[in-house]
């Protein structure tokens, strides 16, 4: 039975931090798309016909930015195997992360 | 990988050079030491890593054939699925053939059943537990991103959701390959490095030989460049229809629970991670079919492979065995070979390669019972 309440343990962290980065980025990049169709107009979004949808400059600038925060993250990600497989781990104990030797 | 096939973001061809790339990249940064890969499920390495003495005895003859029919029981197993077309864990076969072999030569005593305590460790703790809640995880992670991704991107021309969404998926699909490549070769790399130890041929515990290093990640490279089309089929096509956004949405989910797992040390399957993601992204959009006649066969394969992988395992070990000696080894080996052979040249009668990866999975129902499907990657 102790078996079975640590794998539930384990399960319940991995779900949540699952959730947030395997769910939470993707919306993001979702949200970036949204930005990006809004942003560049013309068929990019659905709209009624004869409707000649505007660009808009704000609309790819928060797309952009969007999309550099998920590349940020997933860089991260790629950093922390590195780092696992040199034998280092990353805290975030501000919002910087550091590279510590284990 | 195979999402980004099914959705065309990539092409058959470019997505497994990719991902072959970051698969050997992947290896080479896994430089962790995973010498003691057997001591989750059996009793034949001291918890340092040597192995144990009595199996040493004979010169390390009665260790080697244990890894020996192991190994033999794992990819006998796995090639087996893989001609079927389901994409069984090779870690599971792994275990599985190592369990059977182990039983057959020290009884059920050498093996690990149950971890004691709050530590998950054994068959139980390490393999059982982990296979059963690590695909339901996923599928909830690629349930929530499917869904929050269609409802936010709601009013986006579907061409442009479609094109937007093929470099996220890339993106992912590439950090998947990686993850894989470190997760799994090491596994290889421990056990290799073990029979080394046996053999005499090399004594630290706690490095791992460069040329086994090259080899491991040359293996799983090549390995993913091969393709397992049946595989890529079978998970791109065969469980649900996807979408880029919906492969997106997959790839993301199997990518944070295999690192946040591995974190954990909460042990578990790439394999089953992939399928339980690509199962919730079908879930998570309306109106998406499941195949779940599909998924069924897959669970089926999966709950099988521990013990028929340890079946097979038992039978070479008792094989080599009772020939004995090298030419023992030799005959597994050649079995290996022979049952490796026989299935590529099965294989080739129903091929399925980069030119008709991405066929219509209904148009094949008419002979549906024959699964379709070749050759295979984890």
């Amino acid at each position: 039975m102790d078996q079975l309440f640590a794998a539930l343990d384990a399960s319940w962290r991995v779900l949540l931090v699952g959730v947030v980065l395997g769910a939470g980025l993707p919306t993001i990049y979702a949200l970036g798309i949204r930005a990006l169709a809004w942003g560049t107009g013309g068929e990019a979004e659905v709209h009624e016909a004869g409707v000649e949808l505007k660009p808009h400059l704000l609309g790819r600038l928060i797309a952009y930015s969007l999309f550099a925060f998920v590349v940020l993250c997933v860089l991260l990600g790629i950093g922390y195997i590195v780092a696992h497989g040199l034998g280092m781990t990353i805290t975030f104990d501000g919002i910087v992360p550091v590279f510590t030797s284990k | 990988m195979a999402t980004s096939i099914a959705t065309k973001a990539l092409t058959p061809k470019a997505a497994v050079t990719l991902s072959a790339i970051l698969n050997l990249v992947g290896a080479f940064l896994s430089v962790e030491v995973a010498i003691t890969v057997t001591n989750a499920v059996i009793r034949i390495q001291n918890p340092d890593g040597t192995p144990k003495p009595e199996l040493m005895a004979d010169g390390g003859h009665g260790l080697l054939l244990i890894l020996m029919a192991g190994l033999a029981g794992a990819i006998i197993w796995n090639i087996l699925t893989w001609l079927w077309g389901l994409p069984s864990s090779s870690s599971h076969a792994l275990f599985g053939g190592l369990v059977g072999a182990t039983v057959a030569a020290m009884g059920w005593g050498g093996v690990k059943w149950v971890g004691e305590g709050a530590k998950l460790d054994g068959v139980i703790g390490k393999v059982v537990l982990p296979a059963l809640l690590s695909p339901a995880i996923a599928i909830i992670v690629a349930m929530i991103g499917t869904k929050l991704v269609f409802w936010v991107t709601r009013g986006v021309a579907e061409k442009y959701q479609e094109s937007g969404f093929r470099w996220g998926q890339i993106g992912t699909a590439s950090l998947l390959s990686l993850s894989h490549g470190t997760n799994d070769a090491q596994k290889t790399m421990g056990v290799i490095t073990l029979a080394l130890i046996a053999s005499g041929h090399w004594t630290a515990t706690h490095e791992v030989p460069l040329w086994v290093k090259i080899a491991c990640a040359v293996a799983i490279a090549s390995g993913t460049y091969i393709g397992g089309w049946r595989i890529i089929r079978t998970m791109g096509k065969g469980l649900v229809e996807i979408s880029s956004p919906q492969g997106m949405a997959a790839e993301s989910s199997s990518a944070a629970v295999i690192l946040t797992s591995s974190q954990l040390g909460f042990a578990l399957s790439t394999t089953h991670v992939c399928t339980g993601s690509i199962l919730g992204s079908g879930l998570g959009r309306k109106g998406a079919k499941v195949r779940w006649g599909v998924a069924g066969r897959m669970g089926l394969a999966w709950l099988t492979t521990l013990p028929l992988a340890g079946l097979v395992g038992a039978v070479m070990w008792f094989i080599g065995h009772i020939i004995g000696g090298w030419l023992g080894s030799t005959t597994i080996f050649l079995l290996m070979c022979a049952a490796a052979l026989y299935m590529r040249w099965h294989s080739k009668k129903d091929p399925i390669g980069h030119h008709n990866v991405n066929d219509e999975w209904d148009a094949e129902q008419p002979d549906a019972d024959k699964v379709p499907v070749s050759g295979g990657v984890h």
